[in-house]
């Protein structure tokens, strides 16, 4: 696992952002942000045809048998683009989860389908302010679930669902298809996400992990996950950082191009720090899957990701002036982007405590 | 074990040999010249242990290495605070712009061997009191003197001045063409009439950069290392010289498991620090910061050993470092409370908060500002506009003062 992305890696990066830039616009993204439940079905089909829903399973379960190294490069293409459901990350967790705690049984059922698209995988943890909460509102019961779990990325359309609930106070990890699970959709600023609460009642679960495991399961699952979201709030801001640059190489005021004003070029060369930063922080966190250190690596990506992103967006726009704040603009995609994949899979907060908590050398 | 984690690691062991001897350790409470003689008899076994010019041609009495084996030295030679300060700066630039651009060479190779040992120091004369940032406004003159020149004007910030025994010098040949075309680049021997080094003393309270001056000052023409009025494109080859150094992501300051171990014994309202919100978040986004860096350092390595050239990402390093350094070391001075005041003049810039608090301004500004490297990236590698110039392509002196 290289610092240095490889002849292979690169065709990777070129390939899918080529594909991605030819099938992807602002236009057809704008509409989805007022449809609850919508996501752009041209990216979904586009992932599935390129191979990207199976790109780090095995190969003995259909997928690519790459690594995080290179599911992060897609997401960062995918970040670039805005087009993304919560359903690449989403299925990647699951199938990790499986492929972890799983009986061969259930990887040779779910793992198959999870690495070709045809499910989509949630991870369905969080309950308002608790990340992984140690006594989940979900009981488990005689291998059934019930109860809700709130705003699940990716939800409105997942087809199966890895979940932290509680068995008479212990906590477990089960997974669970979502067959006949109610499902509510809600107005997010976001709605292209594909968020929804998830209604179990009497649903069918299988068990992962049980007690302190189950915590320690579902914190893998997150760092995981939060490697590939990093990359994707890099490629986000790596294009706004971009689109700052260009516009302001072109919009004049005052007898030149804005860009020759240092209030505006240094904010730009600022971005460019930032970039680099949450670029070098992903790529290094993606090569210390399976070290001692991955979850400081992890929650470090994550942390300079989402500082990177937010500090994009707001920059962004604001070397725009009025235009960026226009709706046909489309830079608000980015800025909601920016909120959303900050959420998702614990936000600042929970990573910069799970990243001290690492460098104090207390279990988390 | 890769042929560079072999050599690290050999270098690792010799140093820790000769720690005892010239290391943090040894050097508490000597006088600045008791400390720069251990610094003399450092670099001196330090040429004899084969780690002297480690990417410097044999031909010059280095060991013909490349700047990979260079940087990997450094890097592990930093941890151990030995009294190398004097000799950066000649080290670092006056003496590789010496091989390259010196004809003589015999005067060379004993400048080399000498700077090498330690027995004699180099500095570097480019900043004046109207030139710093903008290098090619500096007003000093050199002036035709029967067959050679004369020097006459002031620099500034001139590092370890009063300790060197020569410097390089960038003057101005002639005024009447715009401001980069009329330099010419020299050496100059510090003990010539006419040179008066005074030491400036920094905000920290120590004093290694000086004033210059310099009064009728003799040079010969074989001094003279650029052509007449090429001396700005020699002063910027320093500059590419520079490229490839140890960086430190900790801005030169102490490193952040300090920090982390000072959270653990303080308190704040009554409970450990490192239980305080505001002092979680400071460290997890230095140490996400910092792993950033780090990371980009370590590609950096990986696409030399490869014979690529790093990326321009590089140049973050001093930007990013220093000033999170600076507000770290406000923090830690905060979390002190009481005892947080009081301030030892010798201690370490990387090992006590204060003092790193004091010198972090210099870091800011020393070796390019802040809002220098700004401009670079901007218009280097995002290729913005430069900045407004009203004296681009004026004569410089038609310049409005």
């Amino acid at each position: 696992m290289s610092l240095l992305y490889d002849e292979g890696q690169l065709a990777i990066a070129s390939e899918s952002r080529r594909v991605l830039e030819a099938r992807i616009d602002v236009a057809a993204l704008l509409p989805l942000l007022e449809q609850q439940g919508a996501f752009h079905q041209g990216w979904w089909d586009t992932a599935r045809e390129q191979g990207w829903c199976g790109i780090a399973i095995p190969e003995a379960y259909g997928g690519l048998g790459l690594s995080l190294i290179e599911l992060g490069i897609v997401a960062h293409q995918i970040g670039r683009s805005i087009a993304g459901a919560a359903f690449l990350t989403g299925s990647f967790g699951v199938a990790r989860a499986i492929l972890d705690h799983g009986s061969a049984a259930l990887k040779d059922e779910w793992l198959p389908q999870l690495a070709s698209g045809d499910l989509i995988g949630a991870v369905a943890f969080a309950e308002g302010q608790a990340v992984i909460p140690a006594k989940s509102a979900v009981a488990f019961a005689d291998g059934r679930l019930t109860g809700t779990k709130p705003a699940v990325p990716g939800g409105a359309h997942a087809g199966l669902a890895v979940v932290l609930a509680s068995d008479a106070g212990t906590p477990v990890l089960v997974l669970a298809a979502l067959d006949g699970v109610g499902r509510r959709l809600f107005n997010t600023f976001d709605n292209a996400r594909s968020t929804a609460d998830l209604t179990f009642d009497a649903t069918s679960a299988s068990v992962l992990a049980r007690g302190p495991a189950a915590l320690d399961a579902a914190l893998h699952v997150l760092a995981l996950q939060a490697v590939i979201t990093a990359h994707e709030q890099t490629g986000g801001a790596e294009a706004l950082m971009e689109k700052a640059r260009d516009y302001a190489l072109t919009r004049r005021a005052f007898g030149q191009v804005i860009g020759a004003f240092q209030s505006v070029k240094h904010r730009i060369a600022e971005l460019y720090g930032l970039v680099e930063l949450a670029r070098a922080g992903a790529l290094h966190a993606a090569t210390r899957e399976g070290h001692d250190d991955f979850l400081r690596a992890a929650a470090a990506a994550r942390i300079q990701a989402t500082e990177a992103y937010d500090t994009a967006a707001r920059d962004c726009m604001q070397v725009h002036g009025g235009i960026g704040v226009t709706w046909e603009s489309g830079l608000h995609l980015h800025m909601r982007r920016t909120r959303t994949l900050a959420n998702e899979q614990g936000n600042l907060l929970f990573w910069e405590d799970i990243l001290v908590d690492q460098l104090e050398g207390v279990a988390a | 074990m890769t042929p560079i984690e072999a050599y690290s690691a050999a270098a690792h062991a010799w140093l820790t040999s000769v720690a005892p001897i010239y290391g943090s350790a040894a050097r508490k409470g000597l006088s600045e010249a008791d400390d720069l003689a251990l610094g003399r008899r450092y670099l001196k076994a330090r040429y004899e242990a084969g780690y002297g010019g480690i990417n410097w041609s044999r031909q010059f009495g280095g060991q013909g290495l490349s700047h990979i084996e260079k940087i990997a030295f450094e890097t592990e030679e930093m941890k151990f605070g030995f009294p190398t300060a004097y000799f950066g700066i000649s080290l670092g630039m006056p003496i590789p712009v010496l091989m390259k651009f010196c004809n003589d060479q015999d005067f060379v190779r004993e400048r080399v061997f000498k700077a090498l040992t330690g027995a004699e120091i180099w500095c570097q004369l480019f900043s004046e009191p109207a030139g710093g940032s903008d290098l090619a406004g500096l007003r000093l003159r050199a002036e035709v003197d029967g067959n050679g020149w004369k020097l006459n004007g002031q620099k500034l910030w001139t590092s370890w001045a009063q300790h060197s025994d020569y410097g390089v010098i960038v003057a101005r040949t002639d005024p009447t063409v715009p401001k980069h075309k009329g330099l010419t680049y020299f050496w100059v021997d510090m003990r010539a009439p006419g040179v008066e080094v005074r030491p400036v003393r920094l905000a920290g309270g120590d004093s290694h950069v000086n004033e210059v001056f310099f009064d009728d000052v003799r040079v010969e023409d074989s001094q003279r290392m650029s052509p007449v009025g090429g001396g700005f494109a020699v002063a910027m080859a320093t500059l590419m010289i520079e490229r490839y150094v140890a960086t430190d992501s900790a801005g030169f300051g102490p490193h952040l498991d300090l920090f982390t171990s000072l959270a653990r014994e303080a308190q704040v309202n009554g409970r450990p620090a490192i239980r305080d919100g505001r002092v979680r978040s400071a460290i997890a986004r230095n140490y996400a910061m910092r792993n950033g860096l780090d990371a980009i350092t370590a590609r950096a390595m990986l696409m030399m050993q490869a014979g690529m050239e790093p990326g321009p990402e590089g140049s973050l390093n001093k930007l990013v470092s220093v000033r999170s350094r600076q507000k770290l070391s406000e923090m830690a001075i905060d979390l002190m409370g009481t005892d947080g005041v009081a301030f030892d003049p010798h201690a370490s810039v990387k090992a006590d908060w204060s003092t790193s608090w004091l010198n972090a301004p210099t870091g800011r500004i020393a070796g390019g500002a802040d809002e220098m490297l700004l401009n670079t990236i901007a218009e280097r590698i995002l290729g913005l506009p430069q900045d407004y110039r009203p004296d681009k392509g004026v004569p410089f002196n038609a310049i409005p003062a």
